[in-house]
């Protein structure tokens, strides 16, 4: 137990001390996972829309694809990936493997159904009468689904954090098609999990509680956010007021 | 007088089961078109397929400017929409301000900030709204709500306005508030409405002309006066709220009218059916007058000793239940109710003119009849009382 404790103090010191080493994996971890996650919003949205609102042939099919797609192992998806990837797969030719770009295409295959199942799983929320509404008030199909989009925005920023929320946690896409890699010395395609693997197996076990710290602290301020937002608190308010405020006074809305 | 939509040989089917059938439907400009019937009729159908919202499955909707449903070009279709507005059964108001609310047409339509801040302006001030412009919209009462619904339609200036149900489900006082704002703001701005609805109050308060929708067929279009009045067949009656709907059969045809045998009593209309055919007899329970017995005066053709099996007050009004050799309904005042001293198993004399008898044709099918407080006749009264 006073091993643990010892740990956790150590821990802390190295991340008030700001660590290079830390630091620079977390800025690693973020820069990646944001680019994956906000791929995953321009291909996920779009499609969760399009699975929602519209009926067309073969949208079964999708809709069966983004669910089980949901729950990809993310070794898997790495494995995957890796096959793409490597110097004889179909994509060997890009040479992205154990690159950042590798990782960034691996998580956004996870991310990416997440982002499209719960899109899919807001819009089909509403009231199917009110695109019928929207339409008949002189939108188009794009215009409605986009009203109706701004209507489930709680939802939408929902579906956006998990998709973030699961690419930050995952560790076996990133190391098979990564490598955890060091180059001159800086993190190259070494990220928080990765990086907490290596310090376990190498028995650091201080440099690992502070990366699994950090990596808890990330995961924690993202539910806080979502749980604020959701509950309407000051935080909440904030935030809506960034993504469109529905509140406002007739100060604001009158000519 | 200019009509401003006609559907032809109008059908569709979901599934495979066919829901509409509609011959030929006439909406005239500048008018407010009931469309009436049960649930499941197909009502909304026929709305949402005026409004271009879906396709029909076969036939013809033709335009105010001539245009056909069935030759329209994207851009012919995109431009006809756009002078369609719809209300449809709840407000569906988006989750932002009533000013927003109001505002979406007319941005989706891209029209200029200016011009929008001054017909959202106006129409607030029409529905009497200007207090809540920046309330958010789920914080309004189903009132206003309802309101803020109409006047998301109504600010389009649409050519057509079409109306699903919009009062159902409201309370009685907004219901009836927000049907005298429609029937005004409609009338004030020339605008062509269809109004969907199965309340015989609504159709009677707000309707120029109507048309009943039964199981998905167009069974009688008129007047709403001249509906209720002659319904085409006992389903339509009965489907109204016909009181006395009785059987009966053709005794005599002296060629300016009939006698007609129901129950143990005879009665004379104003009609030509054929000798010996079975008919079905409706009175209009408010044209039944009750005298004194042995009362001699009076021009009514049909005088009949009857006995008052029932008496209820409702409202301003009282409904007497009778047995004149057939159960027949009456509906007098409450002051002549005190006069006569009708009380159950009195005698009285039930007059009522030929004119007031209506025949329709035989059917073997037993329709249900509305039930009392919709009964058409009480809503015949309300209407000519306002």
């Amino acid at each position: 137990m006073g091993e643990i404790w010892q740990g956790l103090v150590e821990a802390c010191k190295l991340i008030a001390r700001l660590d290079p080493y830390v630091l620079k994996v977390t800025a690693f971890t973020l820069y990646v996972c944001s680019i994956a996650t906000l791929a995953g919003m321009v291909l996920g949205i779009p499609l969760g829309a399009l699975l929602a609102l519209y009926r067309f042939p073969g949208r079964k099919l999708l809709v069966t694809l983004v669910n089980a797609g949901m729950g990809l192992p993310p070794v898997v998806v790495g494995l995957f990936v890796y096959l793409l990837l490597n110097r004889r797969g179909p994509l060997g030719f890009l040479g992205w493997l154990y690159t950042p770009r590798a990782i960034i295409l691996a998580e956004l295959v996870l991310a990416f159904p997440l982002v499209a199942g719960i899109t899919m799983a807001a819009l089909q929320d509403v009231d199917p009468r009110l695109m019928l509404q929207l339409r008949s008030l002189g939108a188009g199909r794009v215009r409605a689904a986009l009203t109706l989009m701004r209507e489930r925005r709680l939802s939408l920023l929902a579906a956006v954090i998990a998709g973030f929320g699961g690419v930050i946690s995952e560790v076996g896409a990133a190391m098979m098609v990564g490598g955890n890699l060091m180059l001159h010395g800086q993190p190259y395609t070494r990220t928080l999990t990765t990086a907490l693997v290596l310090e376990v197996s190498r028995g650091e076990s201080v440099r690992a509680i502070a990366l699994g710290m950090i990596l808890l602290g990330i995961t924690l301020l993202l539910v806080w956010i979502l749980t604020m937002v959701q509950q309407g608190s000051l935080v909440g308010r904030a935030f809506r007021a960034a993504f469109g405020s529905p509140a406002g006074g007739p100060g604001r809305e009158g000519p | 007088m200019r009509t401003a939509l006609v559907a032809e040989g109008l059908g569709h089917s979901y599934g495979g089961k066919e829901v509409l059938r509609v011959g030929r439907l006439e909406v005239r400009e500048g008018e407010v078109t009931a469309i009436v019937g049960p649930n499941g009729a197909g009502k909304s159908t026929l709305l949402r397929l005026m409004a271009l919202l879906e396709a029909p499955g076969q036939g013809e909707i033709i335009f105010w400017d001539g245009s056909r449903l069935s030759a329209m070009s994207r851009r012919d279709r995109r431009r006809i929409s756009r002078d369609i507005a719809v209300v449809f059964q709840d407000p569906l108001l988006l989750g932002r301000t009533v000013w927003k609310n109001l505002e979406y047409g007319l941005r989706v339509r891209g029209v200029p900030r200016e011009e929008r801040a001054k017909r959202v302006g106006d129409m607030l001030d029409r529905l009497g709204l200007r207090h809540l412009a920046g309330r958010h919209a789920s914080t309004l009462s189903g009132g206003e709500a309802g309101k803020v619904s109409i006047g998301r339609a109504m600010v389009l200036d649409p050519k057509l306005l079409l109306l699903d149900e919009p009062l159902s489900n409201l309370d009685l006082s907004s219901r009836r508030e927000i049907l005298r704002l429609i029937s005004e703001m409609v009338r004030e701005r020339g605008i062509t409405a269809v109004y969907v609805s199965h309340d015989h109050h609504e159709v009677l308060e707000i309707a120029d002309r109507m048309a009943v929708l039964l199981d998905g067929e167009l069974v009688q279009e008129g007047r709403p006066d001249e509906v209720f009045r002659h319904p085409a067949s006992e389903r339509v009656a009965a489907f109204l709220g016909a009181e006395n709907l009785l059987d009966g059969r053709v005794t005599g045809n002296t060629g300016d009218g009939v006698a007609v045998s129901v129950g143990r009593a005879e009665v004379y209309a104003a009609a030509d059916f054929p000798v010996g055919e079975r008919v079905k007899v409706m009175v209009h329970p408010e044209e039944v007058v009750l005298l004194p017995p042995g009362e001699g005066s009076g021009s009514a053709r049909n005088r009949l000793v009857a006995r008052v099996a029932d008496l209820r007050e409702l409202g301003g009004v009282a409904r007497v239940r009778l047995d004149c050799g057939f159960p027949l309904t009456a509906h007098v005042t409450r002051t002549s109710c005190r006069e006569l001293g009708l009380r159950p198993g009195a005698t009285v004399l039930a007059a009522f003119k030929a004119t007031s008898v209506h025949l329709m044709p035989y059917s073997s099918k037993k329709y249900e009849e509305a039930d009392d407080g919709t009964g058409w006749s009480g809503a015949l009264r309300d209407g000519e009382g306002r």
